[in-house]
């Protein structure tokens, strides 16, 4: 392969090509109550090619391996044709040229593990959430596992062949009493082995009872209120919120938004710092290499309350006079790279959480996250539930949290951070610009944030 | 041998799914041009049935013999197959492929996203804007073994824009698309005034009336109230007890003004097709009418455990796409909401105090398949003395969708709009959503 694709990108009449061609090999076991709605094991395959003719850049996706040749010469064209009308080119950041080979280092390889396993270990959490209750009316159950095999080159020098596995469990309790439908989850993934996946029957058995609590819980009642995030909610808060808004691409023709996320420019509390981290083994996403061949690192978001760095990929750091982070990922063959996240985490702070919460008179602890969306600095986040807190002390079960707001207010408006640190995969995945799910990893401590404004009824 | 006759050698039943995607599409970002990208992928799935037993897997790429052995390993393991592939061939052609669409070249689809940077920048030279456009098709071929074999081409063109206005301590942003299987049925202008209209009524920012002001909904904002039932109607969720719908087969559930159709089959309708990603003839399913609940759509599975015959509705994808890698299941086609009269300047003057919802941060998250939405307005405005007098900020809408539909509805827009290639729908005036703003 190497020495194919490199004369083949030594004959491509461009400044600059690459070629990602991705090797795929995935299953998949779903089930919706009693219907198993996927049981596969499959495999894929298919490339990309990226080619920069004065500053333009033309691409081509395919599936035939056949068509290399010929996909080059099209993205070339494309290119040409673009750079005709372009007026902003691109340039690319300098970066060493690497040869390298990463495989996936498994503990129980699920390769190795037979479909009809994967399906007993599905079915078996299945029936755990089904005959917890008979108010649970349905579920939701999914495993999959990934292992992307990637081979990356480019016209100058870089060849790389990387692993990547990604394995997801989704555990989901749906509770109906009447009217009242209430679903209950957890969401698990890493870039693990099959083993990950065994032994999470304790935490089907607590989303099975959650659900069917979540009948009997009351519906918060919207207003402003002095919150506690969990660790997980936490995570997807300085994902979604602030993260997104650091990723250059966003930034890169959008003066009036570089004026705002400008460097050096406070954003928070002393205590905070926000984390972008390339490469943690065995957490989602991770490559050594980003999909531009560039060398990931650990750069910090936010340092002692500051904005100190931005995600690039090679176009953004020589347009903004930057280095490349690493940060240009494809969520896969169908797509280029732009600048997306890996590990994003607060790091933690020196509350426990009895100190989080004392001095509260009421307030809302709002626990594990449905989803969420920004829309630059306006955020909107789900929990999965929530309790009050009453003099300090947790109080009854509420439901229907949505958590909306200002990033930047509610930023300054940290005012703790706890002790207890948890950084999670989960078993979706980040989208942006039509690239989703991607991979990656949140994390936080628990945070205490007054005046945040929650939806309700 | 091809794949389905390998496939059949061992199997009672199979069924081969192709799907060809061969396109262009440009971006601009920040007003500038950002890439020319094409697209030729092959995508293959194989549905077997072996012993009674249903096994499936799916594929990218050339390799057959591989996608042959994964599904009968799958059927192995697999769980009865509670529906037979049905015969193919017998429906009604429907128009979904335009060849206006496939001779659109990348210069013209540049031309167009430059006009439309030049257009918005004109009248609001603040404002940073994305643009996207991609044209192509889709070609689809179906063979199973109980006979016959379906072909469709179909196009599809699409044009999105997205706009920041970014002012110290207020970004907003506005996003509106477009998608089409003709190229006649996309004006890019009638896109881009949307958009200066957008920009015009929001020049300043207004406070909202709070407590449960009335609210209009604008055909896109009644996607809020649209996707619980996207979900609800699903035969599968019926049948599984997660729909609200469940049991509720011919009764008065909504407002007896509301009427829903999925139309699968009105020509050039941005999901229109002439049979479903199963081979099953698609049609004209009415889901309520005046406020009854009349039917579900169906794939062959969710048919099968309701009893019914399927729909034409198995698609391979979620709500707003497709993809071969994915088992089929219920889905909607083009979904037609009836409309009511009277214009849009109209229910604003009717409604005199209250706001206007075009888009909503969040959509999905929570408890969707309840009815229960809970959303900060993305893109909405505040009307004063049946005046638009600024937008939203900072502002949440709550309320449940089957409550708002059944108890809420104080007028129908007449102007029906096309809305993200999925649905038609004019805009609603409604009561008893609840708004949450902070000052």
């Amino acid at each position: 392969m190497r020495e194919y694709l490199r004369e083949e990108l030594g004959k491509v009449p461009a400044d600059y090509a690459e070629v990602r061609w991705e090797e795929v090999q995935r299953s998949r076991v779903q089930f919706q109550r009693d219907q198993l709605l996927a049981l596969e094991a499959s495999k894929e395959a298919g490339g990309i090619v990226r080619a920069l003719v004065d500053g333009a850049w033309g691409i081509a996706v395919f599936t035939d391996p056949g068509e290399i040749p010929a996909r080059l010469r099209e993205a070339t064209e494309l290119a040409r044709t673009a750079a005709r009308r372009i007026r902003d080119r691109i340039s690319l950041a300098p970066v060493e040229p690497i040869e390298d080979r990463v495989e996936a280092q498994l503990q129980e390889d699920f390769r190795e593990v037979p479909l009809e396993e994967k399906r007993r270990l599905t079915e078996g959490y299945n029936k755990l959430l089904l005959d917890y209750h008979h108010e649970i009316v349905s579920t939701s159950v999914r495993y999959t596992d990934t292992l992307r095999r990637i081979v990356y080159a480019n016209t100058e020098g870089t060849y790389i062949e990387q692993e990547l596995p990604d394995v997801t469990l989704l555990l989901v309790a749906v509770a109906r009493r009447n009217g009242n439908i209430q679903q209950a989850f957890v969401s698990l993934g890493e870039a693990a082995g099959y083993e990950f996946a065994k032994g999470h029957e304790e935490e089907a058995l607590k989303v099975a009872k959650r659900a069917v609590e979540l009948l009997s819980a009351e519906s918060v009642k919207g207003g402003r209120y002095t919150v506690v995030l969990d660790q997980e909610l936490a995570g997807v808060f300085i994902h979604e919120a602030f993260g997104h808004i650091c990723e250059a691409d966003f930034l890169l023709r959008n003066p009036p938004m570089r004026a705002v996320m400008r460097l050096g420019k406070r954003f928070g509390v002393e205590a905070l710092n926000v984390v972008e981290e390339g490469y943690i083994p065995g957490r989602r996403g991770n490559l050594p290499y980003d999909d531009e061949g560039v060398r990931r690192r650990k750069i910090y978001l936010i340092k002692e309350g500051v904005l100190v760095g931005l995600m690039h990929s090679r176009a953004t750091a020589a347009r903004m006079g930057m280095e490349p982070t690493g940060n240009a990922r494809a969520v896969s063959w169908e797509h280029e790279p732009i600048v997306r996240m890996r590990n994003t985490y607060i790091e933690p702070g020196e509350s426990s959480f009895e100190e989080l919460l004392s001095g509260i008179d009421y307030g809302i602890y709002a626990v594990g996250a449905f989803g969420g969306q920004t829309e630059f600095e306006q955020f909107t986040f789900s929990a999965q539930y929530a309790y009050e807190i009453k003099g300090g002390e947790l109080g009854k079960m509420l439901r229907d949290v949505v958590l909306t707001g200002n990033v930047f207010e509610t930023l300054r408006n940290i005012e703790m951070l706890g002790n207890d640190f948890q950084l999670k995969g989960g078993a979706g995945g980040c989208g942006k610009d039509g690239q989703s799910p991607l991979p990656v990893t949140d994390g936080a401590p628990h945070v205490r944030i007054r005046d945040v404004i929650v939806g309700g009824r | 041998m091809g794949i389905l006759e390998r496939a059949a050698a061992v199997a009672k039943e199979a069924e081969l799914y192709e799907e060809f995607r061969e396109g262009i599409a440009v971006s601009f970002r920040g007003g500038e041009l950002e890439k020319v990208k094409s697209e030729a992928v092959l995508g293959r799935a194989l549905r077997v049935i072996v012993d009674g037993k249903l096994g499936f897997a799916s594929t990218a790429g050339e390799e057959e013999e591989p996608l042959v052995e994964a599904a009968l390993a799958s059927a192995q393991h697999g769980d009865p197959a509670p529906f037979s592939f049905p015969p193919l061939g017998g429906e009604a052609r429907v128009e979904v492929l335009d060849p206006g669409i496939t001779a659109l070249g990348p210069e013209e689809l540049l031309s167009w996203g430059e006009e439309a940077v030049q257009e918005i920048k004109r009248a609001f030279p603040e404002v940073v804007l994305d643009v996207h456009l991609a044209r192509g098709t889709t070609e689809i071929h179906i063979a199973n073994t109980s006979g016959g074999e379906r072909s469709e081409k179909r196009s599809y063109l699409d044009m999105g824009l997205e706009i920041q206005r970014i002012r110290e301590g207020d970004v907003w942003l506005i996003w509106l698309s477009r998608s089409v299987r003709r190229r006649d049925d996309l004006d890019p202008k009638s896109l881009v005034n949307k958009a200066l209209t957008y920009l015009e009524w929001g020049r300043e920012t207004a406070e909202p009336p709070t407590g449960t002001p009335p609210v209009l909904f604008l055909p896109e904002g009644m996607v809020v109230l649209l996707l619980p039932l996207m979900l609800g109607f699903s035969g599968l969720s019926v049948h599984l007890g997660t729909s609200p719908l469940a049991g509720k087969l011919g009764q008065e559930v909504f407002d007896r003004r509301l009427t829903l159709v999925d139309q699968g089959t009105l020509p050039y309708g941005p999901r229109s097709a002439s049979f479903d990603d199963e081979g099953v003839p698609t049609g004209t399913l009415t889901l309520v009418e005046e406020g009854v609940v009349q039917s579900f759509f169906h794939d062959l599975r969710s048919a099968a455990l309701a009893g019914v015959e399927p729909t034409g509705n198995g698609l391979k994808g979620g709500l707003f796409g497709t993809s071969f890698r994915n088992p089929p299941s219920p889905g909607p086609r083009n979904l037609l909401v009836s409309p009511g009269e009277g214009s849009l300047e109209d229910l604003i003057r009717e409604m005199r105090e209250g706001i206007i919802v075009e888009g909503v941060i969040g959509l999905g998250q929570g408890n969707v398949q309840s009815g229960a939405f809970s959303n900060n307005v993305g893109v909405g405005f505040v009307v004063r003395n049946g005046k638009v007098v600024g937008r939203l900020k900072n502002t949440m809408i709550a309320g449940n969708a089957y409550q708002v539909l059944r108890h809420g509805i104080k007028a129908i827009g007449g102007d029906a709009e096309w809305c993200y290639g999925t649905y038609k729908a004019s805009a609603f005036l409604v009561e008893g959503v609840s708004v949450v703003a902070r000052g």
